[in-house]
């Protein structure tokens, strides 16, 4: 059991001695799954709100294809997207795979059902109430999107902070596409895996707790907003 | 407004929940009167709002707005509000702005129009709070001053006292019969109050099973001999 406090132990020390290597690894992490997770909202929230207001043949089809999305393997999306990227494969001429390029797309693919589900989920229930109201009163086109987004803020939020936390914490799919190559695309999530394997269990640890605390932190951002969702409007 | 329905139909899933033909196939909602509708649960009121307001088609058959069929500028003349309303997750003061807001008026004019209507319905200590954290029968009031903000030709109220204790149900019905009286503003109004309805209609549109079975002046009602029409009385009655 001693190997268990003492890698905590070891965790600290590496921690406060902002290692470079670990320094990188977290920033590219970070980088990663932030770009992921910015194309994912670029790409999920107007399809989402899009989807979700409107009544059309085949929705129910359409949200249960969402909804199995939203919970794929990252393992599975890895694979997909490696075919795709592969030397031989159809987009094998920009020589994509294993670079952070490759890990974003993969990420992308992965938390945009994740995003758009969410947005769908609020949009096709208190959104179309807001489509509807906002109509009754005059609102065009335009003001009713912009009563949407605002009205959605919080989900939208929700939404952006549960794409990042999927992309921050899955492993399957960046070390597929990624390689987990030193120093070029080697993330947190690979990086504890890999130390795991070679009974490295101190460095995993200190990894470990690093990406905790980015996940806590990103989670109290969001309580944060919804609280503080509740005393802001005033004039 | 002059809203005359023709021969109008509604079809959910192979079910006829609206189909108004024979005697009362076209009815008139007459230009700056108020209009009642009346009967039992699941009897098509709603529905035959909704397709009056222009929220949803129906099947077949058609409405006509002085004449003239739906489009943009008389669907923004008039206005649909609930007993369940949705406000939007701001102030209760910017949710009557709203509909001011966006038709690009002047800030003191906004003003003045939203603190009579605060006045009015006995709201202005709340116009700070967010509007939704509020009562039921709060937020119903703040729905229809909002609705009442912009001054439109016509109104639909869908059950819009219920939930409300009477002295705020004296306030709704006094503010209704004072924007019909002084502006001309129709209304139609969903009720399951025959006092109400008696009270401040001059028109009454009893609905039953998709059908309509009456469409006149309120005291006709009584000397109808329609036994579904009087049992519904009879039950008003205590
Ligand atoms: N979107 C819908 N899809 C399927 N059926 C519907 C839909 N909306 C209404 N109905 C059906 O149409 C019928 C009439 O409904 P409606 O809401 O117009 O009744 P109502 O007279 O307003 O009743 P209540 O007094 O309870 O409000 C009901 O049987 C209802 O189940
Ligand atoms: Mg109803």
């Amino acid at each position: 059991m001693d190997y268990i406090l003492n890698g905590f132990v070891e965790a600290f020390r590496l921690i406060f001695s902002f290692d470079p290597e670990i320094i990188q690894i977290v920033l590219l992490s970070l980088f990663v799954s932030f770009s992921a997770t910015l194309y994912g909202t670029l790409i999920g929230v107007p399809l989402g709100i899009a989807l979700g207001i409107h009544h059309f043949r085949g929705k129910k089809v359409v949200s249960r294809f969402l909804y199995t999305f939203m919970s794929f393997p990252p393992v599975i999306i890895g694979l997909f997207t490696a075919l795709f990227l592969a030397r031989s494969g159809p987009f094998g001429q920009f020589q994509l795979m294993y670079t952070p390029t490759a890990m974003i797309i993969a990420q992308t693919i992965l938390v945009t059902p994740v995003i758009m589900g969410i947005v769908f989920n609020h949009a096709s229930t208190s959104g179309y109430e807001v489509v509807q109201t906002g109509k009754t009163l005059g609102a065009r086109r335009w003001d009713i999107l912009i009563l949407l987004v605002l009205e959605l803020k919080a989900v939208i939020m929700i939404a952006l902070v549960t794409g990042f936390g999927r992309a921050i914490s899955e492993v399957g799919a960046v070390m597929i596409v990624g390689g987990n190559i030193r120093g070029f695309t080697r993330v947190m999530t690979t990086f504890i895996a890999m130390n795991n394997n070679m009974g490295q269990y101190s460095v995993s640890i200190a990894m470990g707790l690093i990406l905790m605390s980015i996940s806590f932190f990103t989670n109290s951002l969001l309580y944060h907003f919804i609280l503080g969702d509740q005393n802001e409007y005033r004039d | 407004m002059n809203i005359e329905t023709s021969h109008i139909k509604k079809i959910y899933q192979e079910k006829t929940v609206l189909s108004l033909d024979g005697q009362f196939s076209d009815l008139l909602f007459e230009s700056g009167k108020i209009h009642g509708i009346i009967g039992p649960n699941g009897s098509g009121k709603t529905t035959l709002m909704k397709i009056i307001a222009g929220l949803i088609a129906p099947s077949s058959g058609a409405v006509l707005y002085n004449g003239q069929p739906l489009c943009q500028d008389i669907f923004s003349e008039m206005t649909y509000s609930t007993h369940t309303p949705t406000l939007f997750s701001r102030s209760v003061y910017q949710n009557i702005a709203y509909p001011l807001k966006i038709r690009k008026q002047e800030k003191n004019a906004i003003d003045q129009t939203v603190s009579q209507l605060l006045e009015e319905f006995e709201i202005d200590d709340i116009k700070d709070q967010s509007a939704r954290h509020l009562s039921g029968g709060e937020s119903q009031k703040i729905a229809l001053a909002r609705a009442l903000s912009f001054s439109p030709k016509a109104l639909f109220l869908d059950e819009p006292t219920a939930n409300i204790d009477p002295k705020s149900i004296q306030i709704i019905e006094a503010a209704l019969q004072k924007r019909n009286r002084e502006q001309g503003l129709t209304i139609i109004i969903i009720t399951h109050n025959l006092s109400q309805a008696f009270r401040i209609c001059n028109h009454l549109t009893f609905l039953d099973q998709g059908s309509c079975l009456f469409s006149d002046r309120p005291e006709k009602i009584m000397t109808t001999s329609h036994s579904t029409i009087d049992e519904f009385i009879s039950f008003n009655r205590f």
